[in-house]
């Protein structure tokens, strides 16, 4: 499809879907992933001007190779905006959908959302003294926002898939064994995850990608929106606290908390808001087990490399033993 | 006495000073942050080749003294991520972690000699 079609039919879908005329503005490619493209633009709706996001799946999400197919619990494009909108309905800054694509739009599947402007960048959310009230302000919204998500019914979104940590941890076996790594230290990591498994664990909504570079930022208000609910799931609810904590999702950052708050912090302000006490040694399992996980995907992704992005997605494959050291940073309390 | 030089080492240094020195400070956005990757990867080979000797010797070392027996150093690997994995070694193994940190202090000072002074 040449860009022409494209904007033609981004068009016709945009006035069938959320108001006529439609009419396009600005169009513009954001980030053109593996897994999905986002484009930004502005419509013509009545007499006012609509600043949207359009986000498109690629055509194949499976991509996977197949015996890994199924491991990550990917909601379909459709799925992802009714969990949004789910996320939206019970008070979660999620992005607001205005219209869903279906096949007719012949565009593939997709959704179209508003627009919220802000930084999503980690050094400048981290480090930039304009965004220190941000950052003052962040654990505190992460926290609150977490238990809104967790809060979310299941009922609502009956198409999400379950994944318990012990599934999780067969998973990364799987990727290891299919990509034919004998890396000691992956297996203890995940010996000692099975060895620790969190007891009565809840069982809720789960976003499973929540840290920075996911949200967008503003420099006064702090987290304005929570974006990347392609591996929304359902499962323990304190796997997005110790996600959050993992040192890769700290960019550098000093402190525990995506690189900008106190776990106590963050623990208290989900505590107040969820009425739900958090055991900090089950988040400390899920942040120790998030750096083995992440060290499971930096192999998918680096052996991935040269098809899908070339040098920085092979690089990736190369920093396997980043968040596995930081693993035993944290076993042995150097965290 | 390597068989032709200069060393695949010195190769690789002078291609990492061209991009670094040269090719960069004339790009911007997209070209030069791929270029900085291109740079770092090269940098790693470089490392790899300086370094890979000595630490498969000390590895093969280790591997012996922990798994008692000889062999190729990725067949002991293998051998106990598999034992790992069994549960046929316990995780507080005797000299288990020391050679597991170690392994990753290797593969760091090749991969991103930077992780270990944060």
């Amino acid at each position: 499809m040449n860009k022409g079609d494209f904007a033609d039919r981004l068009h016709a879908a945009v006035a069938r879907h959320v108001g006529a005329p439609g009419t396009l503005h600005d169009l513009q490619q954001l980030t053109g992933g593996a897994n999905r493209t986002t484009w930004s633009f502005d419509a013509d709706i009545g007499s006012e001007r609509h600043r949207l996001i359009l986000q498109l799946a690629a055509a194949a999400p499976e991509d996977v190779p197949a015996p890994l197919a199924g491991i990550s619990p990917h909601p379909t494009a459709e799925e992802g905006a009714h969990l949004m909108m789910a996320a939206v309905r019970n008070g979660v800054p999620a992005p607001r959908i205005r219209a869903i694509l279906e096949t007719s739009d012949g565009l593939g599947p997709g959704y179209i959302t508003d627009r919220v402007d802000g930084e999503t960048l980690a050094p400048k959310i981290l480090r930039e003294p304009a965004f220190a009230p941000a950052r003052a302000k962040m654990t505190r919204q992460a926290g609150e926002i977490l238990a809104k998500i967790h809060s979310i019914p299941l009922a609502e979104v009956p198409f999400l898939k379950g994944q318990s940590a012990a599934e999780m941890i067969e998973a990364q076996r799987k990727v290891v064994d299919f990509y034919g790594l004998n890396l000691p230290a992956i297996e203890w990591g995940l010996r000692w995850a099975s060895d620790n498994l969190p007891k009565n664990a809840r069982y809720t909504v789960v976003h499973g990608d929540f840290r920075i570079g996911n949200m967008i930022v503003g420099e006064n208000d702090g987290i304005r929106l929570v974006l990347d609910w392609e591996i929304g799931q359902a499962g323990d609810p304190m796997q997005d606290l110790g996600w959050l904590c993992v040192k890769t999702w700290r960019f550098g950052g000093k402190l525990p908390v995506g690189g900008f708050g106190r776990r106590e912090e963050l623990f208290e302000a989900y505590e107040r808001a969820s009425g739900f006490t958090v055991n900090p040694a089950d988040v400390r399992f899920w942040e120790a087990f998030g750096s083995v996980k992440w060290a499971a995907g930096c192999l998918r992704l680096g052996t991935r490399g040269i098809e899908e992005m070339g040098v920085e997605r092979c690089a990736i494959g190369r920093r396997i033993e980043e968040p596995l050291w930081d693993f035993f940073e944290l076993l042995e309390g150097r965290d | 006495m390597p068989s032709s030089l200069p060393k695949a080492t010195i190769l690789l240094q002078a291609a990492v000073k061209y991009l670094e020195e040269e090719l960069m400070p004339t790009l911007t956005g997209y070209h030069r942050f791929k270029t900085r990757v291109t740079a770092n990867v090269l940098n790693t080979v470089r490392r790899e080749l300086e370094l890979r000797g000595a630490h498969a010797a000390a590895e093969h070392q280790r591997l012996v003294a922990l798994l008692g027996h000889d062999g190729e150093v990725e067949e002991l690997s293998r051998e106990l991520a598999r034992k790992i994995r069994a549960g046929s070694i316990p995780l507080d193994a005797p000299k288990l972690r020391e050679h597991i940190r170690q392994s990753l202090a290797d593969a760091l000072a090749i991969n991103n000699p930077k992780w270990l002074d944060r």
